[in-house]
């Protein structure tokens, strides 16, 4: 009993030796000294791929004669009977959800490691 | 609502938020010099300058925090390995500076003379003994989280606190509860 008292009492002289130290402009020296965000380089990123799935889709219209192709392929969808088309829908709901899933829990992982 | 440290730590991660970076060092900022000025005997500048290489390595490797441990046993082990580090280069640390704590007397600590007396037994600890009393009695860190920071055996971060304490009542037996 008497040794937990000792022991309350030194921890808390312990504890009151070293109150608050007050920043006195302690964290701005330590972001001046932070490097800098990547930011540039994900903008960058960012640019070349929009640049590159632009390009594709350029040749992909030019190969497809205008889009020909596109347009025909709307008009044998058009003529598809409904249940098929509501089995496409669910089909491409169910894919776009597990692929946010997926990507999700890729994320995750990355943060936590 | 408040944010917690891990939300601070996400934020960092994710967009490099400097500015929840700041928040993190704001809030641990105290803790963290007051560590390394009691490992370091009160040399201010040099636990200063140790501090601020303990944030910017924890920028540098915030992808290693697991969020396993507190962020601030995290941060206590980062500052931890920077003052070995110092202390290797050194070879030995210079004892305590008497004359600096005698003409700065902080005005915020009740008893003067007893924090000079507290502060001296505890300059004249070894290392291991006085790293293990800082965390688990000064900083309220378990005997487990201080094994992970000091990285050694569960058991040996109790006998180090043990006598530790042993030799702190000791020298301090005159103020001591009666």
């Amino acid at each position: 009993m008497e040794q937990t008292s000792q022991e309350d009492w030194l921890d808390r002289r312990l504890r009151e030796a070293t109150p608050y130290i007050d920043d006195d402009g302690f964290s701005k020296r330590v972001l001046t000294q932070l490097p800098a965000p990547r930011r540039q380089r994900r903008s960058a990123r960012v640019i070349i791929l929009m640049g590159l799935t632009m390009l594709g889709s350029i040749i992909a219209y030019i190969i497809s004669d205008g889009g020909r192709v596109v347009i025909h392929e709307l008009m044998r969808l058009a003529t598809l009977p409904m249940w098929w088309l509501l089995l496409a829908a669910l089909a491409s709901g169910v894919l776009v959800a597990v692929l946010g899933f997926a990507a999700a829990l890729s994320k995750s992982r990355e943060l936590q490691s | 609502m408040e944010l917690t440290d891990a939300d601070l730590v996400t934020r960092v991660l994710v967009d490099e938020d400097q500015h929840a970076f700041a928040e993190l060092v704001r809030r641990h900022q105290s803790a963290v010099r007051g560590l390394l000025r009691q490992l370091t005997r009160t040399d201010v500048a040099l636990a200063d300058d140790l501090a601020q290489e303990t944030f910017l390595r924890a920028y540098k490797h915030i992808r290693s925090f697991r969020g396993e441990a507190r962020f601030s046993t995290w941060l206590y082990r980062i500052a931890y390995n920077c003052f070995r580090e110092e202390a290797r280069r050194r070879k030995e640390f210079v004892g305590i500076d008497e004359e600096r704590q005698q003409q700065e007397p902080d005005p915020r600590v009740r008893d003067p003379a007893l924090r000079h007396d507290l502060m001296y037994a505890l300059s004249l600890l070894p290392l291991h003994e006085r790293s293990a009393i800082l965390l688990c009695c000064q900083n309220g860190l378990s005997h487990d989280e201080a094994a992970r920071v000091l990285e050694i055996p569960i058991g040996t971060v109790k006998t180090n606190v043990l006598r530790g304490r042993e030799k702190l009542k000791r020298a301090l037996a005159a103020w001591g509860p009666n």
